[in-house]
């Protein structure tokens, strides 16, 4: 594919829009990627990345002649593909607001190329696609699956795209066809709700290792059992797999899992299907999501007076920049009568987070004078940190370390309770 | 979960507590008194919530700007029939008329954990309420009853498990049973080897747990109760323990099936970070105390 046959264009330029932008420029083709939001294009135009993913400013950086970023939509006219990729916002239960989507649709469609074809990746439900007024063989749908802290390595590596079409047995229009095949992984196209259930199902068999993983790791603690051994000889199973998400976790996080969740529970109720696992699985979610309070009130807060936290970690995961539905922020909601110091690579302290939150200088200075630890994101720099000085720094013993960030034996043998998930004790 | 109106705790004008003469009811009482909070005790001999005209005289005695902490019901010792349930739900009747017209600022609602079906699930706010005998089937209706007319900003309801409180008359199986059997008996007995395990709360830490409920005019719904479940042999050894002369734990043929409760309290922590439970071995030692024993 040369990048002169066709223009790649993206409308919307968040996390998922950015990353996928990106990883067309690097498979040789010309990219307009577009957002209404100028203040969102601007840093964009100057080469400077707005999420932090790793590899993203390199491969800005590398395919920048490539790369035109604009907020007026008229620039998509040059685009024979245009794909419609903002991250669809969720409310606390899950549900997405299509509002910001649909009025994004609605001004691009007008100046897209009467044969360019118009592709959906934003998280959308099912029926969506079908309901877009664009006509349907220029109209499709893909799946998107990408990961926080691994979006660049997933938009430039797929393992197969997964087209939604009005009729799946028509061929793609040349174009897009060509895009895709660029990428050298399967293509499955099916019919448009075949492949918006699709994401969703995808995301149910996450959900449904992530929640037996918990459950599991939940009775681990209180047997004497290590969900540490167990995970390798599940990942050897070739029924569970190398890359099966057993890793425990403090509930189903992240925001899009629960999305798919939802969306399935509302259509369920809908339509008579039966959605009993999913409430369970929700409700174990909430149950795990507060794993790291109970612990520091069985610990310290139950036991000290005045206690100072320190917290390490602030993002939603390691690698990225992002606090939303981030479990470290979740926690310090809950923390308001106490004293924190808090520290995180990538993201600041801000103002109305908390009325006793402190800004520290570092890792270590997150731990200086404090009772006890909490190690709510895993960023690789913190498992770097050695347990004695951890302990050395702090006033108290504690460590709640969900992650397992540091290695248990060496924090033990410096002195620190150590709590991880899944291990004897918690 | 529990929400709060009052974003700087401070307790209401005055308290109104119905069943103040019952266990809990005199612990309350005696709790908001000694921080010199106006309270309006009331009993069954002040108002009979059985007699028609409770209703009226209820209501003009409730003001605006009160909040009111709804104890009175007819416990189990007292029957499991149906005519204790009617008379509980006449009771439930009164009250719930009495603020149906102008009502007042705060309504606590004492119920209990009897509205969940025993069984492995591990106990939330969110647990289906599901009673499985009239008592629990009872305070599920009074709670809707008081829904029924209470705005949802002005209703709290506490779901108490087993209450560990000196003198209690109530006999259920548990600390308080045990403690009267070694102290008649030199002995407790144990169904089976005890293993079944349950939570309990202090009788302390509940009237402190209203008390925050107050101050702050929170509403919604929590489970009252500690968080830590032990065996029923694990509550007799701790009861044992406290006597100088050890009674025997004597384990009787089970005729009952073995059944566990446990609590997720992340609702409680949440509501009310600083809030402390007793320890049970603690517990159960005051509250041996206490009897003076």
């Amino acid at each position: 594919m040369t990048a002169a046959a066709a223009a790649i264009g993206y409308a919307g330029m968040t996390h998922l829009g950015l990353n996928s932008a990106v990883a067309a420029a690097e498979r040789g083709f010309a990219v307009v990627g577009f957002d209404p939001d100028a203040s969102r294009i601007a840093p964009l135009s100057r080469g400077e990345p707005t999420v932090i993913e790793p590899g993203l400013p390199e491969l800005m950086a590398k395919n920048r002649t490539r790369l035109r970023f604009t907020s007026e939509a008229s620039a998509l006219a040059s685009c024979e593909v245009v794909y419609i990729s903002p991250d669809v916002p969720t409310d606390d239960t899950g549900t997405s607001d299509l509002a910001p989507l649909r009025a994004l649709i609605a001004a691009v469609e007008p100046v897209m190329r009467p044969g360019a074809a118009m592709v959906v990746l934003s998280q959308v439900p099912p029926g969506f696609t079908r309901g877009l007024a664009r006509a349907e063989s220029r109209r499709f749908y893909q799946v998107e699956t990408l990961i926080f802290g691994r979006a660049v390595e997933r938009a430039l590596h797929p393992e197969r795209f997964i087209v939604g079409c009005a009729d799946p047995a028509r061929p793609l229009p040349p174009a897009f066809a060509a895009f895709l095949a660029s990428f050298g992984c399967p293509i499955l196209p099916m019919r448009y709700e075949s492949a918006e259930l699709c994401k969703i199902s995808i995301n149910f068999f996450l959900v449904a290792s992530i929640s037996a993983a918990n459950s599991l790791a939940e009775l681990s603690e209180r047997i004497g059992a290590d969900w540490s051994e167990i995970m390798p000889a599940l990942r050897l199973d070739k029924r569970i797999g190398p890359h099966a998400y057993i890793a425990p976790g403090l509930g189903i996080a992240g925001g899009n899992l629960e999305r798919d969740l939802a969306t399935f529970v509302r259509m369920g109720g809908e339509t008579g299907t039966d959605v009993g696992v999913v409430l369970a699985w929700q409700a174990n979610s909430r149950h795990r999501r507060y794993w790291a309070l109970r612990r520091l009130h069985e610990t310290v807060l139950s036991r000290r007076t005045d206690p100072l936290i320190g917290v390490l970690g602030l993002a939603y995961k390691e690698d990225t920049h992002s606090t939303k539905n981030s479990p470290s922020l979740a926690l310090i909601a809950e923390l308001k009568p106490f004293r924190l110091r808090a520290f995180d690579p990538a993201v600041k302290v801000q103002p109305g987070w908390h009325p006793a939150l402190a800004q520290a200088e570092d890792a270590l200075d997150a731990c200086r004078g404090a009772d006890a630890v909490i190690i709510m994101t895993p960023w690789r720099p913190f498992s770097a940190l050695a347990p004695a000085a951890i302990a050395e720094a702090m006033a108290g013993r504690v460590v709640i370390d969900p992650f397992g960030v540091l290695d248990g034996k060496a924090a033990a043998a410096a002195g620190l309770e150590h709590h991880r998930l899944g291990a004897p004790g918690g | 979960m529990l929400e709060h109106r009052n974003p700087n705790p401070a307790l209401p004008k005055r308290v109104v507590v119905l069943g103040a003469r019952g266990i809990i009811g005199k612990a309350l009482v005696a709790r908001l008194k000694a921080e010199s909070a106006a309270v309006l005790a009331l009993s069954s001999s002040d108002i009979d919530l059985l007699e028609e005209a409770a209703a009226e005289r209820l209501r003009s005695l409730l003001r605006v700007d009160d909040a009111l902490v709804v104890l009175a019901a007819l416990t189990p010792d007292k029957g499991r029939d149906i005519a204790t349930f009617m008379r509980n739900l006449r009771m439930g009747e009164a009250v719930a008329s009495a603020l149906g017209e102008g009502g007042c600022g705060q309504v606590i609602y004492l119920s209990t954990d009897g509205v969940y079906r025993m069984g492995p699930q591990l106990i939330t706010e969110a647990a289906p309420a599901d009673p499985p005998d009239l008592y629990g089937a009872m305070h599920k209706a009074r709670e809707v009853m008081l829904a029924s007319v209470v705005e949802p900003a002005r209703l709290a309801i506490l779901r108490a498990t087993m209450v560990l409180a000196p003198n209690d008359t109530h006999g259920s199986y548990g600390a308080n049973r045990f403690r009267r059997q070694a102290r008649e008996s030199g002995k407790i007995t144990l169904s089976g080897r005890g293993e079944e395990t349950r939570d309990q709360i202090y009788l302390d830490d509940l009237t402190s747990l209203i008390r925050s409920v107050l101050a702050h005019r929170s509403h919604g719904l929590l489970n009252a109760a500690s968080g830590v479940s032990l065996s029923f042999l694990e509550v007799a050894r701790l009861v044992a323990e406290q006597f100088a002369e050890r009674p025997e734990i004597v384990f009787t043929p089970r005729t009952m099936p073995v059944t566990h409760r446990h609590y997720d309290i992340t609702a409680t922590r949440r509501a009310f970070p600083t809030f402390r439970f007793t320890a049970h071995a603690d517990a159960i030692a005051r509250v041996h105390r206490a009897e003076g024993l």
